[in-house]
């Protein structure tokens, strides 16, 4: 039984981690820029396709090839914050949100087209390994994944409270007209904001793909929990979703254990109420802002 | 011309409103001319991609055949193989002299994407009836889009043959035709295989919660106790997950020694990776559909080893097959999968009751294809080698092979009679 409950948290925690990097990213940009991007799951898509082309052609590991994914991704979301994002940006949301569900729907398709519906999976040494401590087992590649992807969280972290572009960024996302007020250049900021969130979509792709398969729709599986952790960890609080998505892993992990293996969102979105009850403005809601 | 309007306000409103009033600028009106000219050449270039058909001065008139297949959408993956296997059956049919009782007129192939999606669909089974001559369809392959496909065809009085398994295209149709094993079949031969493994066969069936889910596991659990097999765990999961762990945590826990995974091609890799690093010593019988497609083992590699399925078509199954199964290989890279080798036997089908019939006429098709016997040629190439229809449509011979993932190519090993290699123990 707690061999059982102890696996059970583990699976979660280590898929957490891989829903922390698809939330942060979404997060950061509603914190920053004030607009939802539907288009974060094809991101996660887009690393993981550079990792498989890379891993397929030139025999880089998909682990490696976090170092071309997350550039490509960063600038990306640079050119895209700089060319259409700015462009809808104003008093109005419904342009920002059939811009990025418009971005979220050609991507899909034109990856369908270029790379069709097909699973393309890349095999290495530790994807299938795992550790058995005991009882448990920890799947090599997925823990791999988890302390990259909270590696990341805290560089961002660090990033957001110790330099001055970082700083920037929050005080943006407090109050972007007083931050505009104190001098600083809003078309700069979201734009980092925009390329670091892309870029940790691109590090989702590229974690995931050891132990996951690629293909068009993969987006839509991950970007469901990330707006859910979004939510419950307070909009636009960094801290906040990396929190809830780690909850929500093992929350699905043991309401599958548990409840019944069709269960797992459903517990999900019971904790995301319950939460909701009793922090209306989700977990991150006193410290964070 | 609304289109300048919206251009304007497009690139961000730079000019000042000049929209109803003056003469468009040399610059607007170059691009009105590029915007045409784009337009018109597009839709010349999209001419020549989809639309036109290949005149080539046939003898007689070309007999329209309908092919309805998902090349767009989640489906896409096992439509584009159907429609690449589809334009071989015809080529073959075709080659061999078209069919001869009507003046060697050719099939002529016409394919329509039905995007995966129950209302395009309908939609599109309408709009193919409506727009050609047909006189017959073929597809879905998808049960759900087939079984929408086939009311329409009821209703248009044009034959329609399919690989689709549904019990459900039996059910009060009388133009429909199944040549192959049901999924009510399938259940059971599936049980049968778990005694190949162990005499006590202890099964832990997990399938996803949607209708196709639901109703194959619901067959498997009616018929385990006839069957003699013991079902240790029954357990629905929701399509699409993240994460196999939890699930295959609960299959250890539930001491099952065979796994019935009922699940879409991405859950199955990820369960099938998911026993081999939990390190579950545990025989998996894949069912059908994804698992016994090429890809399956090109994403799941030497994992793949040892692992069961069941098929209504494999290529092993006689020389014919074989055959076929070259041909679809030269062409597309990939062996003949189920789907794939079954379409080029329904065509042959089709191409059997045109010569009987002597006429094009889709009612007069049905009325031959209802009188179909063949035993032998490509028409009988299926588990079984005999194709007679039955007054609901299906094949009374029909039966699914039983097969095995052996050296990177699936072998037919169930039962006895169409058992082409031995069962691999793992």
């Amino acid at each position: 039984m707690w061999e059982t409950l102890a696996q059970a948290v583990i699976n979660g925690l280590l898929i957490g981690g891989i829903y922390a990097l698809v939330s942060i990213g979404v997060t950061l940009i509603f914190g920053v820029v004030k607009i939802v991007n539907f288009a974060q799951g094809e991101f996660v898509m887009l690393g993981m396709y550079i990792s498989f082309f890379l891993a397929t052609q030139f025999g880089i590991d998909p682990l490696v090839s976090l170092v071309v994914s997350m550039p490509v991704l960063f600038l990306a979301g640079v050119l895209l914050q700089h060319f259409l994002i700015r462009r809808v940006l104003g008093p109005n949301d419904m342009p920002q949100i059939f811009l990025t569900f418009a971005l979220s729907l050609l991507l899909l398709n034109l990856s369908l087209m270029l790379f069709s519906a097909n699973y393309r999976t890349v095999h290495t040494s530790y994807s299938d390994a795992a550790w058995h401590i005991g009882g448990l087992y920890i799947p090599v590649a997925k823990l791999i994944a988890f302390a990259v992807a909270m590696a990341l969280s805290g560089l961002l972290w660090v990033f957001l409270h110790t330099t001055d572009l970082g700083r920037a960024m929050r005080a943006a996302s407090q109050n972007r007209d007083v931050a505009m007020l104190m001098g600083i250049n809003p078309n700069r900021v979201f734009a980092v904001a925009f390329g670091t969130a892309l870029a940790l979509a691109g590090a989702a792709g590229s974690l995931l793909m050891p132990f996951y398969s690629a293909y068009p729709f993969v987006g839509q599986v991950f970007v469901l929990m990330a707006f859910v952790a979004v939510v419950m960890g307070t909009l636009g609080n960094v801290m906040g979703a990396l929190v809830a998505s780690l909850m929500m892993g093992i929350a699905e992990s043991l309401g599958i254990q548990f409840v019944g293996a069709d269960s797992g969102l459903i517990v999900v979105f019971a904790l995301l109420l319950l939460t909701l009850a009793f922090r209306p403005s989700g977990l991150g809601a006193r410290r964070g802002r | 011309m609304p289109w300048s309007h919206r251009g304007n306000a497009m690139t961000g409103d730079r000019k000042p409103s000049a929209i109803n009033n003056a003469v468009p600028t040399k610059a607007s009106r170059t691009k009105l001319n590029r915007r045409k000219f784009l337009a018109r050449t597009g839709g010349a270039l999209a001419a020549g991609a989809f639309g036109a058909v290949p005149l080539r001065g046939w003898a007689a008139d070309p007999i329209n055949i309908g092919a309805l297949y998902p090349s767009t959408g989640s489906m896409a993956q096992i439509g584009t193989g159907c429609v690449a296997a589809a334009k071989l059956a015809v080529d073959m049919v075709n080659e061999a002299g078209g069919i001869k009782s009507l003046g060697g007129a050719k099939l002529n192939l016409i394919v329509s994407d039905v995007q995966s999606d129950t209302t395009v669909t309908r939609t599109e089974t309408d709009r193919l009836i409506s727009g050609n001559k047909l006189s017959a369809i073929h597809g879905c392959y998808a049960s759900a889009l087939t079984l929408i496909a086939s009311e329409v065809c009821e209703r248009a009085r044009v034959p329609i043959i399919t690989g689709s398994s549904s019990d459900q295209l039996n059910k009060g149709r009388s133009y429909t035709f199944t040549p192959f094993a049901r999924a009510s079949q399938f259940a059971k031969a599936q049980l049968q295989m778990a005694k190949l493994v162990s005499q006590q066969a202890k099964v832990a069936v997990i399938f996803e919660n949607t209708a196709f889910g639901t109703s194959t596991s619901n067959g498997l659990k009616e018929l385990a106790p006839g069957e003699g097999v013991e079902i240790v765990m029954f357990e629905p999961y929701s399509a699409g997950f993240t994460d196999a762990s939890p699930l295959i945590n609960k299959v250890k826990a539930s001491g099952a020694n065979t796994l019935f995974s009922l699940s879409y091609l991405n859950d199955l890799i990820l369960i099938v990776r998911t026993v081999k690093q939990v390190g579950l010593d545990i025989a998996i019988n894949g069912g059908s559909g994804g698992f016994v497609m090429p890809d399956f083992y090109k994403n799941v590699g030497k994992a793949a080893e040892g692992l069961q399925g069941v098929a209504h078509w494999n290529h092993d199954v006689n020389d014919d097959a074989q055959k076929v199964n070259a041909e679809f290989k030269k062409r597309t890279g990939e062996f003949a999968f189920e789907y794939a080798g079954g379409l080029v036997a329904q065509t042959f089908m089709l191409a059997d009751a045109l010569e009987r019939a002597a006429s094009a006429d889709p009612k007069k098709v049905r009325e031959a294809l209802s009188t179909l016997d063949v035993s032998s040629g490509y028409a009988a190439m299926a588990p079984g080698g005999k194709v007679k229809f039955g007054p609901d449509g299906k094949n009374v011979y029909g039966r699914p092979v039983g097969v095995q993932w052996q050296n990177a190519d699936l072998a037919s090993i169930f039962p006895k009679e169409d058992a082409r290699a031995p069962l691999m123990k793992t």
